[in-house]
Formats: C-alpha cells, structure tokens, sequence
C-alpha cells in the first residue's frame, strides 16, 4: 500500500516536471492526469489546472495572459525576428505548408493564430497563380485563337463565384492583427482576406464552414490543445482539411544537440538585441522543448476525431507539418 | 515556388516595390486607395455570414452606429476596432435591459 503511494507519488512528479510530454494516450488520460497532479498539489500546495509556461508552471488563466503579453511585446519586431532566428528558413517551411495543402481557386481557408498573415498570403497568391495557369490552359486548348479571344478569355479569368478565394485570419492578439493588416495593406492583398480578433479554444465560427483550417507556429502557445483541435473539427467541413506547422523535436541526436545549443544560447539574444525582450524569446524556446513530440500530436488529432493524421518533419525535425481530414 | 522563394528574398524588407509584371495588382492598389482610408475604420459586412457568437454559436447583427456586433439572444455586443471585429467574450459587452427596450420600440 505504502509501495502504490510511493510510485504514485513518482510518477506525479514525472507529470510535473514532463507535463503533456509523458502521457502517450487519449486527452481523457491527460485529464486523469491532471487530477492526479491535483491531488499531489493539495498535499504540496501547487496550483490547481496547472500547465507550463515554458519552463514554469502556471495555472491556465496565467497563461493566457502571459502569452498574450509576450506577442503583444514581440508583435512589431515579430518578421524580422523569424528571419534572424531561422536565417530565412520559416519562409521555405511556410511554403511547404502551401505545397502539402495544394489549394484550388475557391477555397475557404481560415488561418488560425495567423497574426501576421504569412499563411494567408501565400495562399491567395498560390490560388490567384492556379486560376491564371487554368485560364491560360483553357485559351492554349483552343485551336488557334485570335487575339480578341484572347483578350476576353483573360478577361474572364477573372474570378467568378466559383473561384473567389477568401482567407480568413484570426488571431487572440490585436497587435499581431494590426501589424498584418499593415502588411497586406503594404503587399496589395485587399480582397478575399478578413481579420477577426477571435481565441482558437473558442472560434467565433458556425459549425462545418471552412475547407481548410492552418494553425502555423501558434498550438504551442495555446492553453488547451484538445479544446483548440476540437474547435478545428468543429468549424471544419466535411472533407475539410487540418494543416498544422510547428516546431517539434529533433530525430537526429547531433543535430538535436547543436539545435538545443544554437535555441538556447543565440535566439535569446538575439531577441534582446532585434527585439529588446529577452524574456519572450526565452519562453519561445522554452515552449518549443515542452510541445508534445510527432507521435504524441499525431495522437491527439486523432482522438479528435481526425482520419488519416500524417505527419512530414522538416529540417530533420526541427519542425513538423501534421495533416489531418475531418472525414 | 522558386518564384516565391525568390519575391520573398527582398534585401531590405522596407522597401516593398513589386516588380512590374504584375500591373494587375498595381492596378487595385490605386483603385483601393480611396477607399483604404475608410475601410480602416469601417467592418467589412461580408464577414458576417461566416461570423458567430463564440458562445452561443448564433449569428450576429452589426450595429452601425455604436460599430458593434450584437447578439440580441445574449444581450452582448462585440466591439470593431480598426475594421477587425474583436470577437472575444471577455471584451464584449453586456447590453443594459433599458436599450434593448429601446430598440424594440423603436421597432415597434
């Protein structure tokens, strides 16, 4: 009886210092979890529906706050800090986000923690080029056509109701927003993109909507993953498509290690020196390390209630595209 | 995507000059530049048929005047700020029992 105590009392304590990464199984597990964390925390006076902040523990409410607070800080200097730390690398992962989502012209697309936009850019541009080779296909398919056909055939490529495309961006912080609202208006994408200020726990969506749902380098900061995946399946339509971009843990152990070096000592310091805040970069990394592993998320789309969860790594891990469908 | 990842490699992310080949975006820059001003401040209303209460998952009704979204059901309303809707339920606010008598009889 005293042994049972003992090792419960042991792997509570792997809970607390590994959090989600332990647990393999469904969010009821981790739920069981937490109450077992909960009832050591009575005995230990730790804080009731604890989770991390990085390397701290928090209850949720603290976290929303404090991740709130760090984009808010980090929101103007947000791009030029992903081209420092990645040395331009975000680019060609968020571009092979669009490849594996291969959008058609038509497509509704609701980009969650968008922020700053990238996803959505790229993905009207990447629509918009499909619809321009499909009219130029349709005039070549043409037998020698005059140069009036032409001109109206291009005319007519342009969009129709079928092929209007519309991205939606909704991000929980308004200073990301603003700073994306700026750049579109800077790039020239006005039409088919929308902005609302809405949480990813709660959308401010109808049931069944979207084609495809992105959630791109934001699950990490969230305070309840399976709440925002169950959202995700929610606003889904049926055949709706879940892409997720976001850093994961490293295969390869000697890349793992100069990764953990380069993590730990340069990217923080880099964001004193570009962004003037130490602190948010140091939480950065630090989420990165307490994100569940590849198979660990797989299993969490899964258990709600997404087929056919893939996963493709990138930069031998450093990041991870996971791709789900609402079947 | 090599054209992407080579329009997306500028050497000064300040200078945001699109290459002339794209006159038809050109084009709607200068066509919006009007009207960019206004839509600045104002809500774009075709979002409203994709948008919802977060809580009650019912549709809502844009308010001109006071630039709210309302959810009459619930008695809240959601704030526009800068043309993007705050759809958070923490920032909304709650509607007094007196105005929403005062809509109905403005109704009626």
């Amino acid at each position: 009886m005293a042994l049972a105590g003992v090792l419960f009392f042991r792997s509570a304590e792997n809970i607390f210092a590994r959090c989600n990464r332990c647990a393999h199984r469904t969010p009821a597990f981790y739920r069981s979890f937490q109450l077992f964390t909960t009832v050591r925390g009575l005995m230990v006076e730790a804080p009731q529906n604890s989770t991390h902040f990085g390397f701290e523990s928090v209850s949720e409410e603290e976290k929303t706050e404090k991740v709130y607070k760090v984009f808010a800080n980090i929101a103007k200097k947000y791009d030029v800090m992903n081209d420092a730390m990645s040395l331009g690398i975000h680019r060609l992962w968020k571009d092979a986000l669009l490849h594996k989502m291969n959008p058609t012209p038509g497509t509704l697309l609701l980009d969650v923690a968008g922020g700053t936009g990238d996803i959505s850019f790229r993905f009207l541009e990447y629509v918009r080029f499909q619809l321009k080779q499909r009219t130029k296909q349709d005039v070549r398919s043409q037998q020698t056509p005059s140069w009036n056909a032409i001109a109206e055939s291009y005319a007519a490529g342009h969009q129709n109701s079928n092929t209007v495309s519309q991205a939606i961006v909704c991000d929980i912080n308004k200073a990301m927003l603003r700073v994306g609202k700026q750049r579109a208006a800077e790039q020239g994408y006005i039409t088919g993109l929308s902005w609302v200020v809405g949480n990813a726990e709660e959308l401010p969506f109808g049931d069944n909507m979207f084609d495809v749902y992105t959630i791109a380098f934001g699950i990490r900061n969230v305070t309840r993953i399976d709440m925002v995946l169950q959202e995700a399946h929610r606003v889904l339509k049926l055949g709706g498509h879940f892409l997720c971009l976001e850093f994961s843990q490293v295969t390869n152990p000697l890349l793992a290690r100069l990764y953990d070096a380069y993590s730990f000592q340069m990217i923080p310091v880099l964001g004193e020196v570009i962004a003037g805040d130490w602190k948010s970069y140091q939480y950065l990394v630090e989420s990165i390390r307490r994100f569940p592993d590849q198979e660990e998320f797989k299993a969490m789309i899964e258990d709600a209630g997404f087929f056919k969860v893939q996963y493709t790594n990138l930069t031998g891990g450093v990041v991870s595209i996971h791709s789900g469908f609402k079947l | 995507m090599l054209r992407n990842v080579c329009r997306q490699f500028p050497i000064t992310p300040l200078i945001n000059k699109r290459i002339p080949v794209r006159t038809l975006r050109v084009s709607e820059i200068r066509f919006n530049d009007k009207s960019e001003q206004s839509s600045k401040d104002s809500f774009d209303k075709s979002l409203l048929k994709y948008l919802v209460c977060p809580l009650s998952k019912k549709s809502l009704r844009y308010e001109e005047q006071t630039n709210e979204l309302i959810n009459d059901e619930l008695g809240i309303a959601y704030p526009v700020v800068d043309g993007i809707p705050n759809l958070i339920p923490q920032d909304a606010r709650k509607i007094h029992r007196n105005e929403m008598h005062k809509n109905d009889s403005k109704l009626e």
